[in-house]
């Protein structure tokens, strides 16, 4: 039998002190994240807040500072990526974001092409691929996103509490939410921008840091009925997630190598979703062992529910 | 039966229905550039047909035009808002059926929106034109029969020679080419003369000419089938409708599936050359069933615009108790008189209604007609086409203004770059997979493996049978999954390795592995079912094609971990040490 985690005796309960901080943290983090998101703050994508983006490539090779600087008079506020790897050489995303009417993207986008146009006499721009989206149709974007986080999490939610005791719903909840801000509050950090992937990303995390911390309490349920004392509550829950640990990081490695190989060779479209995917299953992970257990066990010793 | 008997017969068919499911899909997948262009030439409905059959490419990863427009409702009386949005979809549909794309989808989103994707289609500012300009309803009056059958007869000689030309080119490009050029030459010289003809040169020339005899193309009984290589054109037309008077008018039937390539024909310069300038074809605006085949109508017009559709008033649908349901309008003014000239000039004649160049119907003029009409549905039509032709008379005299409040043009080359990615990042992860799997379980992982392959097998069938649309996202749900669905495998593998280690039987191992792992395994799915359920609802475009994929992989990844690999292990229960 080839095993990378044989069996282990980790006191990950013990460590619960020093990981909450951690989590508290992280948490704060993702809340004022979320803050950022939702009064608009946030570096939103062109999908919430409307906008052009423009896919194209010059045939002779371009400063990346050369675009910005013949861009910069008329569109102040363009965001300006190069396209590495790409079908076409000398590629460039170019964003302006946040149109004040309907018809504005349709100009923004004749104007940013002659400007181009101008500017590199000699060297033509083609378009690759456009996006022009409208106020309107940001807000509506925006709207459903709202509409499939909340139906998601409360249908998640509903299901741990039927499944699970009061206690562990709660818990599991908590769990699942932490992974989520926590995500959010990282990929702020790091100036990713907020798009529709990026909420799917989210949702798709928020279901798989479930399973993990399902898996554990699963465990402990069948555990705690070796268990007869009160003062072994504490090793039942830490000997739980010991025995589940090489199935944790098993599940964690095979679903990492799918999620790295998408962001390394998945390109451009899913690069910040597949991004937010291995953040999400790190935590996910993190937050089985360190988020979920502990509060279970902090409850219990506070206030017993078994073993009165 | 015994209880083992039915999985392997259940996966057994499931395997045949997901072969036949894939089989479209593979043919087109596997077929070259050049293998596809000869199919759009020889046969564009076959391949129209693949097209529809084999998995769907989204706009994201074949190229293509995603718009969603916005009635101006605030622009129209109140009584012109009801029906404007249905108004400005039937305008909408008939331009874009003629721009050969594959699958258009046009629907309506809310009160005001209309989302419209031309996947393939990449010409973002003729496809802005024609959607974004505002409908024009014009009346034409159909051409004779002895005059459209002339130009038929020119027509059928043109394409032929030009067929045979082409089919030349295919078999012997050396030999055959001296006698092409030579008769290029000839049709040059010839179509350089009749370059202005109108057709009242036409109706002259065939006074003179005896030698057609127009009984001939009119009259010709479907079943005794003309020669397709002599006649190319009339051989795929089937007279339509004659008047009562037994008077023919150039309306025909064409399959469904000869409409492109007839659109080409028509289209050559040297066909263009033998069309008067002053007759234009013009076909119908929908498919319909005649004699249990799908059909186009292909018209025959005199270009002159006789009258417009903006005269029109009180356009309104009833349902008579004699004749059925019949459209009304009344027409005010200066129209009034203009269409009770028109109209009494031409009684007994079909009149084309011609929305944006295309052919709603074309009843007959019964009676001279001045401030109230009345259009005829026949005992016999169905409230669908009653209402189309209420709507398309509407839509002509109430055009609905529209605005694009989105716009999404994918290039081809974005789409196969996604692709490639796409494919190498899925081949990639999934080798990973196996290898991991394979090496640390073992001849089990090795089961697990083709649990795995049979996975996306099954994933790939449900998505061709289902008809849902591949997209960049879609993809990563596809691998997402991959990474997913092991996890059943490695929580049943870890408790089987547990309970062996207690010392327990490879049979109580086996049993005690799947129990266990089963409520574990069930409560995580259903978790990502609701997350894939929730995007469904509300997600939009490719975030729809992630969530499909999602939800389909897990389902199918409960099934082949609890039956197809399940099995396999029922199997090895009885083995003395178990590799894993």
């Amino acid at each position: 039998m080839f095993r990378l985690i044989g069996e282990t005796h980790i006191d990950f309960i013990g460590a619960r002190k020093i990981a909450s901080v951690l989590s508290v943290g992280l948490v704060a983090l993702g809340i004022f994240a979320l803050v950022m998101v939702v009064t608009g703050e946030a570096n939103l994508g062109i999908d919430f807040a409307g906008g052009n983006m423009i896919i194209g490539s010059f045939e002779q090779p371009v400063l990346i500072e050369d675009l910005r600087a013949a861009t910069a008079g008329e569109f102040p506020d363009a965001q300006i990526t190069e396209l590495k790897d790409f079908e076409k050489p000398n590629a460039f995303i170019i964003k302006v974001k946040r149109p004040e009417t309907e018809a504005a993207g349709r100009e923004t986008s004749l104007r940013l092409k002659s400007t181009i146009a101008e500017s590199f006499e000699g060297n033509p721009f083609t378009v690759v691929s456009e996006h022009i989206i409208g106020p309107a149709v940001g807000q509506t974007l925006r709207s459903d996103a709202q509409k499939a986080v909340l139906l998601s999490l409360c249908c998640i939610v509903l299901y741990i509490w039927v499944r699970f005791d009061f206690r562990s719903g709660i818990a599991a909840t908590i769990a699942t939410l932490h992974d989520v801000l926590a995500v959010l509050g990282i990929t702020y950090i790091m100036g990713l921008e907020f798009d529709l992937l990026i909420v799917t990303a989210l949702l798709t995390l928020a279901g798989y840091s479930l399973t993990d911390t399902v898996v554990v309490f699963d465990r402990i349920r069948e555990n705690l009925k070796r268990f007869r004392t009160r003062g072994e509550f504490a090793t039942a829950v830490n000997s739980s997630i010991n025995e589940v640990l090489s199935r944790t990081i098993n599940t964690s490695l095979t679903t990492l190598l799918v999620v790295g190989t998408l962001f390394f060779l998945g390109g451009e479209v899913v690069h910040n979703f597949s991004l937010a995917l291995i953040l999400g299953i790190l935590i996910g992970t993190y937050s089985s062992v360190f988020v979920a257990s502990p509060i279970v066990v902090e409850w219990e010793a506070r206030k017993p529910s078994r073993f009165k | 039966m015994s209880k083992k008997n039915w999985r392997v017969i259940l996966t057994g068919v499931l395997i045949i229905l997901a072969f036949i499911a894939l089989w479209d899909t593979y043919k087109l997948w596997t077929m070259s550039d050049t293998e596809v262009q000869a199919m759009q030439d020889d046969d564009p409905g076959a391949l129209l047909h693949l097209q529809q059959e084999a998995i769907r490419l989204g706009l994201d990863l074949q190229g293509g035009i995603h718009v969603v427009l916005r009635v101006k409702l605030e622009e129209l009386d109140k009584g012109a808002q009801t029906d404007a949005v249905d108004r400005a979809m039937q305008i909408i549909r008939n331009r874009v059926d003629g721009l050969g794309v594959a699958e258009p989808t046009i629907v309506k989103q809310g009160n005001e929106r209309i989302i419209v994707d031309l996947p393939g289609y990449t010409d973002a500012d003729r496809a802005e034109e024609l959607i974004g300009q505002t409908a024009l309803l014009q009346f034409k009056l159909l051409e004779t029969a002895d005059n459209g059958n002339l130009i038929l007869s020119r027509l059928d000689s043109v394409i032929a020679e030009y067929e045979a030309a082409r089919r030349g080119e295919v078999s012997d490009t050396a030999g055959v080419a001296e006698a092409d050029s030579a008769g290029m030459f000839d049709l040059l010289a010839e179509s350089e003369a009749s370059d202005q003809t109108t057709s009242s040169d036409l109706m002259a020339e065939l006074l003179g000419d005896s030698v057609v005899d127009t009984a001939d193309l009119f009259g010709f009984d479907e079943e005794l089938g003309l020669n397709e290589d002599e006649y190319p054109l009339t051989s795929r037309l089937e007279l339509a409708f004659s008047s009562s008077k037994g008077v023919g008018w150039p309306s025909f039937a064409v399959a469904k599936k000869d409409r492109e390539r007839i659109d080409r024909w028509l289209s050559l310069p040297e066909a263009a050359r033998v069309i008067p300038i002053d007759v234009q074809f013009a076909w119908g605006t929908r498919t319909e069933v005649r004699n249990s085949r799908e059909v186009y109508y292909l018209y025959l017009l005199k270009r002159k615009v006789q009258f417009l559709g903006k005269y029109l008033e009180n356009i309104s649908l009833r349902r008579d108790p004699m004749s059925g349901f019949v459209v009304n309008f009344s027409l005010s003014g200066d129209g009034a008189a203009r269409f009770a000239q028109l109209t009494g000039a031409n009684i007994d004649k079909p009149l084309a209604i011609v929305l944006d160049d295309k052919v709603e119907s074309a009843p007959f003029i019964n009676s001279k007609i001045r401030r109230q009409g009345q259009i005829s549905m026949g005992s016999s039509a169905k409230i669908d086409d009653a209402r189309n032709m209420e709507i398309v008379l509407k839509a002509g005299a109430l055009p609905a203004p529209v605005e694009i409040i989105e716009k999404n043009v994918v290039g081809a080359s974005m789409g196969a770059d996604s692709i490639r990615k796409g494919f190498s990042a899925a081949v990639l992860g999934l080798s990973l997979v196996l290898l991991f799997i394979g090496l640390y379980y073992r001849l089990s992982g090795v089961i697990a493996d083709v649990g795995l392959l049979f996975n996306i097998f099954f994933l790939m069938a449900v998505m061709s049978a289902l008809g849902y649309t591949l997209t960049m996202p879609g993809i990563a749900g596809i691998i997402l999954t991959i990474g997913m669905s092991v996890d059943s495998n490695i929580l049943i593998f870890e408790r089987i390795r547990e309970e062996l280690r207690t010392g327990k039987t490879v049979r109580a191992s086996i049993d005690a592995g799947y129990d266990r792992a089963f409520v574990a395994i069930f409560d995580s799915h259903v978790t990502t079912l609701i997350t894939a359920g929730a995007l469904f609802l509300f997600g939009s475009g490719p975030i729809k094609g992630f969530a499909v994929t999602l939800f389909y992989g897990i389902v199918i990844s409960l099934y082949t971990a609890f039956v197809i690999t399940k099995q396999v292990f029922d199997f090895r229960k009885g083995y003395r040490t178990l590799s894993i």
